[in-house]
């Protein structure tokens, strides 16, 4: 929930800063000293902790197998690491609208789009708080076979595409929901359509139709970059296709979320609202 | 009665064809030798390697429709290997090779247990015939082992880190309170 500053203070903020900033400022210190930031890193530490415990106490792990733990592990972090953005930034509109916040919030002098924007990134802070977590568990599962760098920045890269993919679908649907639960449903039945195709037969996946379902789903070509960067021990460009629809899903959506944002930030949600 | 008998005459010679067909192909394979380079080969845990292996034709005819197929094995009881995880390209199906010449072949390969190994390609008609493949010498193959995972140094790692998020949130709660 973004708290309105007195007058004088957004006088001064928007004479020294952007108004994106202002109110990233403030959902920062709502999301973190608020407690709702820590809160959700705590269970996605408890998470990632309970899996990479599982897949380092495999004491009969081999070479590969080690680094398919260190991938496992990675991709979780990506994909609930992604999902905790998207809760935050589903809430951003729609949870405004519920609490009676968001009139105030439209009424300070600063465009509906910088709000969108500021919004946009405080939610993407939850995936970096989400990956910082993570550093400890990729690097002890990954240090013995030499592949903690390449994991990270493979991690960090596809994750923070992930996260700004899934955000800005999150504030997409904010702005049109008619209430907050539809907004933080329809997110999440989304994002788990968005996982469905990871449960496909190998023998699916390998078929030209399967193929094409995993490189033009964002989260399941990033995913499969960072497997091949982790696990097969690729170079960087030797699989870069699947990076193309992380990249840009990204932008597509992002740039949708604050040009929606700009005519669709209303105090009555709905399509027609 | 001609057209007959010259019809039975084609059909025997069709049948004697068939039966004679494996027998050649399968001649094709016993006459090709396989070699491989180098003989031994030593690396560590996770090392990536390659060897060659040649398969040459030494009979006047071409040989066709050979397929060249690697294996590992551990040379000690108790070391379980998945050829997969060592090499995702097992299997080559070789171009006719013409008489007195060869191919050769480049394998490469993870090392993904540490231990003792054997390597060895075995090639094979693509008819099926039921005949011994050709296998060339077995490549030794001694991986050395590395201590990758401390398993027991996970724990405090999996309680620190939740317990220390834990008592931050608390921290801030009751300092918003206070």
């Amino acid at each position: 929930m973004t708290q309105v500053a007195h007058p004088s203070e957004q006088t001064q903020a928007r004479e020294s800063t952007s108004g994106w900033l202002v109110v990233f400022s403030q959902e920062m210190r709502d999301l973190w000293l608020g407690g709702r930031g820590l809160v959700l890193s705590f269970a996605f530490s408890l998470l990632v902790g309970i899996i990479a415990y599982l897949v380092a106490t495999n004491t009969d792990l081999n070479f590969l197998e080690q680094r398919e733990s260190t991938s496992l592990t990675l991709q979780v972090a990506i994909a609930v690491g992604g999902l905790l953005t998207l809760l935050v930034a589903a809430d951003a509109v729609s949870g405004e609208r519920e609490r009676g916040t968001l009139e105030t919030l439209l009424l300070t002098p600063v465009s509906r789009r910088e709000i969108a924007a500021g919004k946009l990134l405080a939610a993407l802070s939850l995936w970096f708080a989400a990956f910082v977590i993570t550093v400890p568990y990729v690097w002890f599962l990954g240090h013995g076979v030499g592949i903690v760098d390449e994991a990270l920045v493979a991690g960090l890269a596809v994750g923070t595409l992930v996260a700004v993919f899934l955000a800005s679908l999150g504030l997409v649907v904010s702005c049109f929901a008619a209430s907050n639960r539809v907004s933080l449903s329809l997110s999440l039945f989304v994002l788990l359509a968005f996982l469905a195709p990871t449960q496909l037969p190998a023998g699916a996946q390998q078929a030209w139709a399967g193929d094409l379902l995993l490189r033009v789903n964002p989260l399941t070509a990033g995913e499969r970059y960072v497997s091949k960067i982790v696990v097969n021990g690729h170079g960087w460009t030797e699989d870069i296709s699947w990076l193309l629809s992380p990249v840009i899903g990204a932008l597509v959506l992002a740039t949708a979320a604050v040009l929606v944002s700009g005519r669709y930030i209303r105090l009555r949600g709905g399509v027609s609202g | 009665m001609k057209p007959k008998r010259a019809l039975a005459g084609a059909l025997v010679a069709v049948v004697v064809a068939m039966l004679l067909a494996p027998a050649a192909t399968a001649a094709g394979v016993e006459n090709v030798t396989v070699t491989v380079a180098p003989e031994r080969i030593a690396t560590k845990l996770g090392g990536k390697f390659s060897f060659t292996s040649t398969v040459a034709n030494d009979t006047a005819t071409d040989a066709r429709g050979l397929i060249a197929h690697l294996n590992v094995l551990s040379l000690r009881d108790g070391t379980y290997v998945d050829p997969e995880d060592w090499s995702s390209n097992r299997t080559r199906y070789l171009d006719p090779i013409a008489a007195g010449e060869s191919t050769t072949i480049t394998w490469r390969m993870q090392a993904v247990n540490d231990g003792d190994f054997g390597i060895y390609v075995a090639v094979l008609p693509e008819s099926g015939a039921p005949v011994p493949p050709v296998a060339g010498p077995t490549i030794r193959l001694d991986v050395a082992e590395r201590k990758t995972l401390n398993a027991a140094g996970i724990v405090p790692l999996v309680l620190g880190i939740p317990a220390a998020l834990g008592l931050l949130a608390v921290g801030v709660r009751i300092r918003r309170r206070g």
